[in-house]
């Protein structure tokens, strides 16, 4: 599959503030991509770019090979869905849906089939007539949806659009637009904050972080291998230790070596993630050669539980399955060693960004 | 029936009972308390109607003596109906006008970014309702009159050799009208936009609407609400005007405010002219009642 739409050096400023410094994305045909950043990272501006509703103030997008920078949006041929889904309010349901076939000069009767067809297809079949607002929040989630698509796009953008459901419906809706864009094969590109929405819907996550990008690939190999503390803190790593680098290459954590290697010279500092259900806890430390630690707090998430470990200056956080046997009668205060399963921790420099 | 706290359930003290019903009493008496002064304000006004209304029924023209029609029926001539005619058009025209005048002026001041040239724009628009119709009026004629700026100006360019008449007809009549009411119908309006989002219309722009399109089809049916009432309110002052087609119609377009004036003050029949101000008040009510009615029915399909 080819690149789709090719973002190039595009960066813009309000006033002095630069919101984009210089964005280089290559988006393949079919494809969906998350970007995903804290507020303020700018991923937000990327995409009033791409959809004309900003001007960037510097660089291209090519969409097909086209540059389409200079088109105002209604010639731009996407579909997109609003944080605040922005249905029209004294328009029907099937009104709401027809409006871009309407534009484009579509017959009524073509209007009506297209409408019933998409109705049938986000599983909605009986809400034509109704007006926007007499639907449930869920409802108007899908009717934005099928708008958007009714025009077959070629760009499908999405802005926050789960933000505002409750946890059980996002959950659904996650589930239920991933199978929606994979039907339509439409070149998707959604922008959130939630991290595990953008893992779980995602062929390529583009992390953001103030106006530039962090890092970009397939979700799970930046899960696993963060380039940088940031990513990893975003990605809910929830262990960013503060280690270094000894005179053997060895990672050195709290003054004790890790079972990690390092190239950089050594006193470096340098930055461990780990997960907390990466931990596992020894609870005969004498003989264990990991770092030690006293446990600082205990709670019980139903199924797993954690425990607050501290070291040296820092404090390490462990998850566990509540029946994990290893969990029998420890207590606060109790010295612990800590070890760290080698595949699921990565190593980078403090300063790496 | 008594619950004993060893039951294991809280005590609750019992409100006094006296409190209670001082405090319902209260709450259902004060919207109407907090409503006395002004309904105190309007009742002198509403009592001049309703004596107006008895004027307009006396079998006598100059005093309120016995019941009759006949100040109604005597309104059936050419002259007073032309003036009816002439009020219906002009108040409707210079509405019209407004309208198209008061909405981009309204989507310009809300959509204006910079806070300060907010205030500049809102306080140019205001600034009629500052000052008095007359000197508006007034403004008027030393603009536009036969010695008017406009007129001399032209004159000592040679462009003319008689001041064009520029006031002093319908047209001239039609202008006051549109440029005294202009700022009663932005300010509703620039209410109304608060309705139609930014991202209505970027929506509509990604679906492919151009801008003209957008305008068409989700600005102006968003707004119509507040069209509406912008209109009713223009209608209605326009229609009861007096000051401007008194002063820039000069006595020659006779709107009902001139005509109602007329059968008073030359003529005495006080009873005619309660009679005309009745039909006045019944056209301008029957405008209100139709626009609030259109209101309603828009926003049956959720548009408030």
């Amino acid at each position: 599959m080819g690149i789709d739409l090719s973002i190039a050096s595009v960066s813009k400023k309000f006033g002095q503030f630069e919101a984009l410094k210089g964005i280089d994305l290559d988006i393949e045909k079919g494809s969906f991509v998350c970007l995903l950043g804290p507020s303020g990272c700018g991923k937000t501006t990327l995409l009033r770019i791409i959809a004309g509703f900003e001007k960037a103030s510097a660089g291209q997008l090519l969409l097909g090979g086209n540059d389409i920078s200079r088109l105002p949006p209604h010639k731009r041929d996407f579909g997109m869905v609003f944080q605040s889904l922005a249905l029209f309010p004294h328009m029907s349901v099937a009104e709401n849906i027809a409006y871009g076939l309407k534009l484009r000069g579509l017959s009524k009767l073509k209007r009506d089939d297209r409408v019933a067809e998409l109705l049938e297809v986000i599983s909605l079949p009986a809400i034509a007539d109704r007006p926007v607002s007499a639907l449930s929040g869920g409802q108007r989630q899908r009717v934005a949806i099928a708008r958007a698509l009714a025009v077959q796009p070629r760009l499908f953008l999405l802005d926050e659009p789960l933000s505002a459901l409750d946890a059980q419906l996002r959950d659904a809706m996650q589930i239920e637009l991933r199978q929606l864009q994979q039907q339509f094969g439409v070149t998707t590109i959604l922008v959130t904050h939630d991290q595990t929405e953008a893992m779980m819907l995602a062929d390529k996550l583009v992390v953001m972080k103030e106006g530039e990008i962090c890092q970009q690939g397939a979700p799970q190999d930046i899960y696993r291998q963060p380039a940088n503390a940031f990513t990893a803190e975003f990605l809910g790593a929830s262990n960013i230790l503060d280690a270094s680098a000894s005179d053997q290459g060895q990672v050195q954590l709290s003054g004790v070596d890790t079972v990690f290697r390092t190239d950089a010279p050594a006193g470096t500092a340098l930055k461990l993630s780990v997960r907390a259900e990466s931990v596992v806890l020894d609870r005969a430390p004498h003989l264990s050669s990991g770092p030690l630690g006293e446990v600082e707090f205990i709670r019980n998430l139903g199924a797993s539980t954690e425990i607050l470990v501290r070291t040296g200056v820092s404090t390490v956080r462990v998850r566990l399955p509540s029946r994990d046997s290893i969990l029998q009668d420890l207590r606060v205060g109790e010295q612990v060693a800590l070890q760290f399963d080698a595949e699921s921790c990565v190593v980078f420099r403090a300063d790496a960004a | 029936m008594s619950v004993s706290a060893h039951e294991g359930r809280p005590r609750v003290l019992p409100l006094p009972r006296r409190g209670i019903r001082v405090n319902a009493l209260y709450r259902r008496s004060a919207p109407w308390l907090l409503c006395l002064p002004a309904l105190l304000l309007i009742t002198p006004f509403l009592a001049a109607c309703l004596y107006m209304l008895r004027f307009s029924v006396s079998a006598d023209t100059g005093a309120i003596d016995g019941f009759s029609l006949q100040a109604y029926v005597e309104l059936a001539q050419p002259y007073f109906l032309r003036s009816v005619w002439l009020t219906l058009k002009l108040a409707a025209t210079s509405t019209m006008i407004v309208l198209v005048l008061a909405i981009p002026l309204a989507i310009m001041i809300v959509t204006t970014r910079s806070a300060s040239w907010r205030r500049v724009l809102t306080v140019v628009v205001l600034l009629p309702m500052i000052l008095n119709l007359l000197i508006q009026s007034y403004g008027w004629i030393l603009l536009l009159g036969p010695a008017g700026a406009i007129n001399t100006a032209l004159t000592q360019l040679g462009i003319i050799e008689r001041p064009l008449i520029l006031l002093f007809n319908e047209k001239g009549v039609l202008l006051g009208l549109v440029q005294t009411s202009l700022p009663l119908a932005v300010f509703p309006l620039m209410s109304a936009m608060r309705v139609v989002s930014q991202e209505y219309l970027e929506a509509a722009s990604g679906l492919g609407a151009s801008q003209w399109r957008s305008f068409a089809d989700i600005t102006l049916p968003l707004l119509k609400p507040g069209l509406i009432s912008a209109g009713s309110i223009v209608f209605a002052f326009n229609a009861s005007a007096f000051a401007v087609p008194l002063l820039l119609g000069g006595r020659r377009v006779r709107m009902l405010g001139l005509a109602i004036r007329d059968m008073i003050s030359p003529l005495f029949n006080w009873s005619g002219a309660a009679a005309g101000g009745m039909v006045l008040i019944l056209i301008i009510t029957l405008v209100l009642v139709f626009s609030t009615w259109l209101v309603s029915r828009s926003s049956v399909r959720g548009v408030s």
